[in-house]
């Protein structure tokens, strides 16, 4: 099998996906908390601000967006770095960082919504009675609100993340060495590009089949107080 | 660094004619695709488990595998086999264009397989059971019962996977289709000026995008009407 000889190249571009999947979940919770605190807010710049946010990051293809970050960020230093020093002939994040950043957007647009809704689902009675009960607002929102959250956006943030780690495949496009890449390098050595794209795929295939079991085990143990009782 | 207002108007109508190109993979792809998306789903909740089966590891395998793979598997990978290149398909697999279609075809299809199977689970089984006791047989039951019904449920979600798949169709300038992307990648390689050429585009999409949303809000209104009161 030719494959075989391949197999630690895929295994380093697997863990560069890994690297994005990781980088870009952390920034896109944040954008997606902060997006749904500024849609909830009475802060109306808060909210028209989410509001632009969301429309264009799911408006917008993927694919665009990585481009538009890695290129305008790229043409931005650039001419900073120029500024400086004119013998400077190109300057650019480096694309696993555009990557991941370009990916967290996109992905926290739509968490931006999956969180609002899991917000504006929680029990207000439930914040009532920590509130009566003398609890700070600090401490109801991480044990009282975030808890009860959490489970209801769970089904809505595990798609989510399946999208983001089938959006990493679009980072090659900007010259990450990840899998696909490999594929593209493997295939023209081998001259099997069948082959070589179907490992690809099963690879991602892999990521989302743990994800998918990885997201059912949460939500079994964010459901775990409804079990027997009823 | 400056903002050239005049490079936009110079590539916008250049773009436009990618358009032509992204409305033509979006109409052929959704109708393909929704066409294929039946078929899986009567074969999904269909009584023969051999036909149950490979709809499953469609689905699943389109599902779980990025669209950009899943293009490139189609476009390069299938030219490795002889009996595909010697095939009366041939013609048509080396052109990007018809394997754009198939590919996104086949990723639209298993998408809205699963969107239908939703609809159709969540059809109430009260209205199935006055159907039997008025004596409709179970085709009856299907066709004039559960189809209405659950074309009704699946639009919502049916509506973002056209949205998604409008925007995944920006994927086919990797394999050489100027389409809207395609001829913004085309401007931008020669200018290199990626803010005034896929902000453009960016706006362009957010055009289509809006469009779509109306279309299918009018639908969503069409198709809902008995629940008016």
């Amino acid at each position: 099998m030719i494959v075989v000889g391949w197999l630690d190249e895929f295994m380093w571009g697997s863990l560069v996906v890994l690297q994005i999947f990781f980088l870009a979940l952390i920034m896109a919770v944040t954008w997606g908390l902060l997006g749904a605190a500024a849609k909830l807010s009475s802060n109306r710049a808060a909210k028209l601000t989410a509001t632009v946010f969301t429309t264009i990051f799911r408006g917008t293809p993927e694919l665009l967006v990585l481009l538009i970050i890695y290129f305008g960020s790229a043409i931005t230093l650039t001419s900073i770095a120029q500024f400086f020093d004119p013998e400077v002939k190109f300057v650019d994040i480096p694309p696993l960082w555009a990557g991941s950043f370009a990916v967290s957007l996109i992905i926290g647009a739509y968490a931006t919504e999956t969180f609002r809704g899991a917000f504006q689902g929680v029990d207000p009675g439930t914040v009532e009675a920590a509130r009566s009960l003398g609890i700070s607002s600090t401490k109801t929102f991480f044990y009282v609100r975030l808890p009860q959250m959490w489970r209801l956006a769970l089904p809505g943030f595990g798609n989510h993340m399946l999208s983001l780690v089938k959006d990493t495949a679009l980072v090659s496009v900007i010259g990450l060495e990840e899998i696909l890449f490999t594929a593209d390098i493997a295939t023209s050595v081998t001259i099997q590009p069948f082959t070589m794209y179907m490992v690809a795929a099963l690879i991602y295939l892999g990521f989302t089949t743990v994800i998918m079991y990885g997201v059912r085990l949460m939500e079994k143990r964010a459901n775990r107080h409804l079990e027997g009782g009823r | 660094m400056s903002f050239d207002i005049a490079l936009i108007i110079e590539s916008v109508p250049k773009m436009l004619v990618g358009v032509g190109i992204t409305l033509q993979l979006l109409f052929l792809s959704t109708l393909f695709g929704t066409l294929l998306a039946i078929v899986t789903l009567l074969m999904r909740i269909g009584p023969f488990r051999w036909l149950r089966w490979p709809a499953i590891a469609y689905i699943y395998f389109f599902r779980g595998t990025p669209m950009l793979v899943q293009i490139f598997v189609i476009y390069y990978g299938l030219a490795q086999f002889e009996f595909v290149r010697d095939s009366f398909l041939w013609p048509a697999l080396r052109v990007p264009f018809w394997c754009a279609i198939i590919a996104f075809s086949l990723n639209v299809g298993a998408y809205t397989a699963e969107i239908l199977r939703g609809a159709v689970q969540g059809v109430e089984k009260g209205l199935l059971e006055a159907g039997s006791a008025l004596g409709l047989t179970a085709r009856q039951r299907f066709i004039h019962i559960t189809t209405p019904i659950a074309v009704r449920l699946s639009l919502p979600a049916y509506g973002n996977e056209i949205i998604s798949l409008m925007k995944s169709t920006a994927l086919a300038s990797t394999i050489t289709i100027f389409d809207t992307m395609g001829v913004a990648r085309t401007i931008m390689a020669q200018t290199f000026k990626p803010y005034e050429v896929f902000i453009s585009a960016a706006i362009i999409y957010l055009v289509i995008v809006w469009f779509i949303q109306m279309g299918i809000a009018l639908a969503e209104r069409r198709f809902g009407r008995y629940m008016k009161r």
